[in-house]
């Protein structure tokens, strides 16, 4: 990549130790939700994070807006280290990076209406110069989401919307400080099927409209191919297979994406794809073992791959996995 | 083919203290041995209802089921006594629901849990025989001998989903109901599930209702598909030509807010604007007028009719056949 990444991820890693049986065993565990892992994001580019329940996605999200500490590396976003960014001016970092979660049921106060939650983060930044112009501008971001009438939206209680209405105000909030970076944690997987649509189709508009850097963690595969320019999958805290989206979907190179992808239903009842069955569930990640984690469920796995971790290989410029085996 | 259950003209009423809640009004299907029908809607459409009301799972004091469901020819569902239902439930129609974590005690073994179930219709049966039928059941379903004695908490919810199918299975029943079955579970358990599922029912010649909110599970585990909408069964008909070429304007949009998984792009997915209707009041016109695009005024006067067109595919639109 020629042009300098915008959100550049470096060599992040979040271990959590592990108590269990340290009566019996004085050696230290940890339980490797993210190990490693190196990506980046350009300005205005969505990238999707695909993976099993477990792997370590909803991790990888919360180490970038730090809502967790990482154990090992950094994440610098326009080059600037958000390590240092966080100890100097913890303010201007919670207005660079915004998170939007899952739920949008449990992400609001219930006890604040509409207007008190999109009031307080402008008041606390000292955007606008009156409680006046504040207001205006929810109003105006409200109907320029769809939300028409703003001014009747803000009187409501959270409980008084619907689902749908509740994450486009959630998508909303994360907008309202112009961030530069947005982690959007399967904003839409507890939304009805009519309304999902809307949601992503709005998160899309307004990434590119303000330019924004989107990380877009789902698993659900062919939403994510939809929205994303870049895809990366990953595998108990791993990032196996980077590149863009439709290059991973219709050309899987890792033998993991493979089968993810063979084993995600479609909508077309036609569709043919390559039968590959995983078997077991995925290992734990409290001790992966040396050799390459998705080893032991795997099809195509040697001995080599029982021993060692496999380096990256690109298969294109755009596209590389970490497999020995895939060519 | 021998039909299974066919529900003619199905009512369901909720009776709050307020008001009445029309949850389910003039449902209408067949099934034969041997098919897999697909129930999908949004949520709050009434699909849950449907089958509850099939199953006879309803308080009956608050809820209010009119119209038949008869089952395997002969007996109907929904006049029948709730002792006859016992006779019937597992032995001849089971269902599986969404989380069967919730499904399990959560205090008693697998085994104990099997053999109560058991021994309703077979209250004689040897300890050893129940266990030599489960564990056939549980290989059906690739689950490891030793998961009949564990407790659920012991196992993770792809193997609970897994053993909650395998003891539907228990009797042999004619009907297996899937309520929302795979909804909860990952997408590579889910494909493994559903795969399992169509397999075991090749072998077993079992017949399934399956309830979900996710198309593309229809698209890839059954035959045939109803879309619900507010109540109503919109289109109903073989999945190959609904999903090549959606008659309804509701099956359109659902369809369109599914992207691809191969393929180019289809453009930009669309949604369908406002919400389910109030349930409360009766509708005079098509229960979808208000969010449907081509709604004209007769679509507000008068309600549609199911109109028939090939291979059994019925739609309640007033221009299906131009669509």
């Amino acid at each position: 990549m020629s042009e300098k990444p915008y959100v550049s991820v470096e060599n992040i890693s979040k271990w959590y130790p592990y108590k269990g049986d340290k009566l019996i065993n004085h050696e230290k565990k940890f339980i490797k939700a993210n190990d490693d892992i190196n990506l980046s994001i350009q300005k205005g580019e969505i990238l999707g994070v695909i993976g099993e329940s477990g792997c370590g996605k909803s991790t990888l999200g919360k180490l970038l807006t730090r809502l967790e500490t990482p154990t090992a590396g950094d994440c610098l976003i326009n080059g600037v280290s958000t390590k240092e960014l966080i100890k100097n001016d913890m303010k201007a970092f919670r207005r660079s990076v915004q998170i939007i979660f899952q739920n949008p049921f449990d992400t609001f106060t219930p006890r604040d209406t509409i207007e008190q939650i999109l009031l307080r983060p402008l008041k606390n930044h000292n955007i606008g110069n009156s409680k006046e112009e504040r207001r205006k501008l929810c109003i105006e971001r409200l109907e320029e989401g769809g939300l028409v009438p703003g001014e009747d939206i803000m009187k409501r209680y959270p409980h008084e919307l619907s689902g749908g209405q509740l994450q486009r105000i959630s998508i909303i909030r994360a907008m309202l400080l112009d961030p530069e970076f947005i982690v959007a944690d399967e904003p839409v997987s507890m939304l009805d099927v009519s309304v999902r649509a809307e949601i992503i189709n709005m998160l899309l508009d307004l990434a590119k409209l303000h330019n924004t850097a989107v990380m877009f963690i789902s698993h659900d595969i062919a939403l994510t191919r939809y929205i994303s320019d870049n895809i990366a999958v990953m595998y108990l805290g791993k990032v196996v297979e980077y590149g863009k989206a439709d290059e991973v979907v219709n050309n899987p190179g890792h033998p993991y994406t493979k089968a993810l992808i063979s084993n995600c239903a479609s909508i077309d009842p036609d569709d043919e794809r390559e039968e590959i069955s995983i078997t077991g569930e995925p290992p734990t990640p409290l001790d992966p073992g040396p050799g390459c984690y998705f080893a032991p469920r795997c099809f195509m796995a040697c001995e080599k791959c029982l021993k060692e971790y496999p380096d990256k290989k690109n298969l294109s410029d755009t596209h590389w996995i970490t497999c020995m085996n895939a060519e | 083919m021998k039909e299974i259950l066919r529900v003619e003209d199905l009512n369901v009423t909720y009776q709050t203290k307020s008001k009445s809640i029309y949850a389910v009004r003039n449902a209408a299907f067949t099934i034969n041995q041997g098919d897999s029908m697909g129930v999908v809607g949004e949520s709050g459409s009434g699909k849950s209802t449907l089958a509850m009301a099939v199953l006879r799972l309803h308080d009956e004091k608050y809820t209010e089921i009119t119209g038949r469901a008869v089952f395997d020819e002969d007996r109907d569902l929904i006049s029948m006594s709730q002792t006859d239902m016992d006779e019937l439930r597992w032995k001849e129609i089971s269902v599986v629901f969404q989380r069967a974590m919730n499904s399990l005690s959560p205090v008693h073994r697998i085994r104990q849990q099997v053999e109560d179930i058991y021994r309703i219709h077979e209250p004689k049966a040897s300890r050893e025989e129940i266990r030599e039928r489960m564990i056939s059941l549980l290989k059906l379903v690739n689950l490891p001998e030793r998961v009949y004695d564990l407790y659920p908490h012991e196992m993770s919810g792809g193997m609970l989903q897994r053993t909650a199918i395998a003891i539907s299975l228990l009797h042999n029943p004619k009907l297996i109901v899937f309520d929302e079955a795979t909804t909860a579970l990952d997408v590579v358990t889910q494909g493994q599930i559903l795969k399992e599922i169509v397999e075991m029912e090749k072998t077993l010649n079992m017949t399934r209702i399956m309830i979900t909110h996710d198309m593309s599970v229809v698209a890839e585990s059954c035959n045939k598909i109803a879309v619900m909408y507010a109540g109503e069964l919109l289109e109903t008909g073989m999945v190959k030509d609904i999903f090549k070429k959606p008659c309804h304007p509701y099956t359109q949009g659902l369809i369109k807010s599914f992207p691809a998984l191969k393929g180019g792009h289809h453009g930009k997915l669309t949604s369908i604007p406002g919400n389910l209707p109030d349930l409360s009041v009766s509708c005079k016109g098509c229960i979808f007028a208000d969010r449907c695009d081509r709604a004209e005024k007769k679509c507000f006067e008068e309600k549609p009719s199911y109109k028939a067109m090939q291979n059994g595919r019925n739609v309640a639109c007033h221009f299906a056949e131009e669509m």
